[in-house]
């Protein structure tokens, strides 16, 4: 093969002159490529063009050292490759394991961290541009929405959308990342860069780095705009926090941000959270350094016997005031909580109410979760019409409990909430009866493991709806009434005749958390199958005289023995 | 038929397939109606997952698991050095040359397949 030719963007060439091309060897083709001007010639001469003028000097000697025996300086200050390309952290830590593993680099952690923390300031990415690729630092599940789809084909075809949106490159660095593609894995070519057959339209690879290099350029208005206001940020002080954590409900508490002496972008924190359905209380202390001004890495512990902790991935909004992200754990990062701090000065901060949700013509007990709330008063405390606060039980600075009733012809739907001079919008929601449940997610993915690979849990949660004023299910006006303790279980989704997945995937929990069985060879499968299937997860609960049924499709599959997983950039 | 009894087995064999018994309803086969969804709407693409392939490593074209090569311990065998999983298997060209040497049957030493993290 040819690679040479293909680095130099001869492919279109090759493809075209094919049945020549066969016959031709190597050195012919490039000796072609010297006489004629292909458009890929004249766009590689393009990039090369645009390279000499782009690209990001580096000024740090950790970083020259480390990178520079390979990544040969220029007159500028630049050092091959890694000047002409911005990313995450992670993006950088994959790459300097990249060239731990496949380029003999020997480097010590810590120079590693410094290198990874130099590179994430200063050829990061901006707020406006680390949004979009948030979910793959923040390991969600996602269903890769992209504008392009034949780009997103011939990305996806083996890792996330993800890795490719949070990168900025120049022309001739899209074109080179896909060269290092096609060297270290040849059967990209055949699985996702070209198609095969004849065909006037161009090779998907360079569709896709033609498309690249217009969407995500190396130099944009956002990053020239965010690296010049850039700075440590100064988020020391006490946050409030709220959260969620699927199936389990929201969270409420508080984080005490103090500085790492010595730094300016490392932080310790304690925090504090309740479980407003259940009551259980959560302290845990961490450790977090902030990338490029804004975001956050970090990992935090609840108690000594806790060895994995939480990695804890947030983006600190531009004014220093919010930050908000998710926390996770687990084999695959498959468990964890979205979580959103806010800055606590002397005001009350209300962040959430339990129950969320209160039927017509009852009185109930209301939580209100927050800071600042001791000196709360029934007066002052407005929840809008239709109900009533006839007094406060109880007024701590975090929680305070207050008696409220609901008309019995309150109207349906959502209250702002206002205590004094703060408020919450949305606060809680009224209803009459709830109209149906949903599971989500409606298409959860488990991994067998336990033996030699982790297991992949999946997490389900019951939420009931109101269909709203029009009386219709699944449209704009449907009234959230929040998480419900459903009853699980699991039924056959038949996929063949005669099939058993049922009996062999594993259990749902009481709380919606299903628990795959064990991976290798089920001995008393048909073919040695795994535990693998696909089935139903069926949640019921009662309304009045009514059970209310929903159910979401599970796959339960095989473990993953590659894991191109952006793990913690710096283990505090 | 309702006046004929089966007096041999090819004869009882003829008369299950002319009556069949009832089977359970394949509902992963049917078309999408009017009624309530029987399945998912298209194959959810976890984090990571890939499904470009026929069948993907964890899902089938269908979003199910039927089609898949199984049990993917011999798939590692049969299917990765054929098809190539970059995305889910080491590849052993440059990341992981050794990665199956300390199991020559994998169906049997699964248990000391490892896992890579690049």
């Amino acid at each position: 093969m040819c690679y040479k030719g293909q680095i130099l963007g001869l492919e279109p060439l090759r493809m075209r002159l094919s049945p020549l091309a066969t016959r031709l060897d190597c050195l012919l083709i490039v000796g072609l490529a010297l006489v004629v001007a292909t458009p890929s010639t004249v766009a590689a001469q393009a990039a090369a063009a645009e390279a000499v003028d782009a690209g990001i000097p580096i000024a740090d000697a950790t970083v020259r050292q480390a990178c520079g025996r390979c990544h040969a300086p220029d007159d500028e200050g630049r050092l091959s490759r890694i000047s002409f390309r911005r990313t995450t952290p992670e993006g950088w830590q994959q790459t300097i394991r990249r060239m731990v593993m496949l380029n003999d680099l020997t480097i010590a952690p810590e120079t590693a961290r410094e290198v990874v923390r130099y590179l994430a300031n200063n050829h990061g990415l901006a707020p406006e541009e680390a949004g979009p690729a948030a979910f793959e630092a923040e390991r969600r599940s996602d269903d890769q929405a992209y504008e392009d789809a034949d780009v997103k084909q011939t990305c996806t075809t083996c890792h996330s959308m993800g890795r490719i949106v949070s990168q900025r490159r120049t022309a001739e660095e899209w074109r080179l990342v896909t060269a290092m593609h096609r060297g270290y894995y040849p059967f990209s070519d055949f699985q996702a860069f070209r198609r095969s057959g004849e065909s006037d339209e161009p090779e998907p690879v360079d569709h896709a780095v033609e498309h690249l290099s217009q969407r995500f350029p190396l130099e944009s208005p956002e990053w020239s705009a965010w690296s010049a206001t850039m700075r440590a940020p100064r988020i020391a002080g006490t946050w409030a926090l709220r959260g969620h954590a699927p199936g389990i409900g929201a969270v409420y508490g508080q984080v005490t941000i103090t500085p790492t002496p010595g730094t300016d972008d490392e932080f310790t924190t304690d925090t504090s959270y309740v479980y407003a359905r259940d009551g259980r209380r959560v302290i845990r202390t961490g450790q977090s350094i902030v990338y490029t001004g804004f975001q956050w890495r970090g990992r935090s512990f609840e108690g000594a016997n806790d060895t994995d902790g939480l990695r804890e991935v947030m983006f600190v909004d531009r004014d220093w005031q919010s930050m908000r992200g998710r926390w996770f754990t687990g084999g695959y990062d498959e468990i964890g909580l979205d979580i959103a701090l806010e800055r606590v000065g002397t005001a009350p901060v209300v962040t959430g109410v339990h129950p969320g949700s209160i039927q017509v013509g009852q009185t109930v007990s209301l939580q209100l979760y927050g800071e600042n709330l001791a000196a709360a008063t029934a007066a002052a405390l407005d929840l809008g019409p239709g109900l009533e606060v006839l007094r406060v039980v109880n007024a701590a600075p975090d929680l305070v409990t207050a008696e409220v009733r609901v008309d019995g012809d309150a109207r349906v739907g959502g209250r702002d909430l206002f205590l004094d001079q703060t408020s919450l919008a949305d606060a809680l929601m009224v209803y009459d009866t709830v109209s149906r449940i949903a599971v989500t997610p409606d298409a959860g993915m488990a991994r067998v493991g336990g033996v030699r690979v982790p297991k992949q849990f999946q997490q389900f949660e019951a939420r009931a709806y109101h269909d709203g004023p029009d009386g219709e299910a699944n449209t704009d006006d449907d009234l959230d009434l929040g998480l419900v303790d459903a009853t699980w279980g699991l039924e056959e989704y038949a996929a063949t005749f005669g099939d058993d997945d049922l009996r062999y995937v594993g259990d749902i929990d009481g709380q919606g958390r299903f628990t795959p069985a064990l991976d290798g060879p089920n001995v008393e499968r048909i073919g040695n199958r795994n535990n693998v299937g696909d089935v139903w997860v069926v949640a019921t609960y009662p309304a009045g005289e009514r059970t209310l049924r929903a159910r979401a499709h599970l796959l339960v599959t095989v473990p993953n023995y590659l894991r191109w997983d952006p793990t913690a950039v710096e283990r505090p | 038929m309702k006046h004929l009894t089966p007096i041999n087995r090819k004869a009882a064999r003829i008369a299950a397939a002319a009556n069949p018994a009832p089977t359970g309803d394949v509902v992963a086969l049917q078309e999408q109606g009017s009624g309530p969804p029987q399945q998912p709407e298209g194959p959810h693409i976890p984090l990571g997952c890939s499904l470009a392939f026929q069948p993907g490593w964890e899902a089938d074209r269908n979003g199910g698991t039927a089609g898949l090569c199984q049990p993917v311990e011999r798939d590692l065998f049969d299917c990765h050095l054929g098809c190539y999983w970059p995305a889910h298997v080491p590849d052993q060209l440059n990341h992981a040359p050794d990665w199956t040497s300390k199991c020559a049957a994998a169906q049997k030493d699964w248990r000391k397949i490892d896992l890579i993290f690049p």
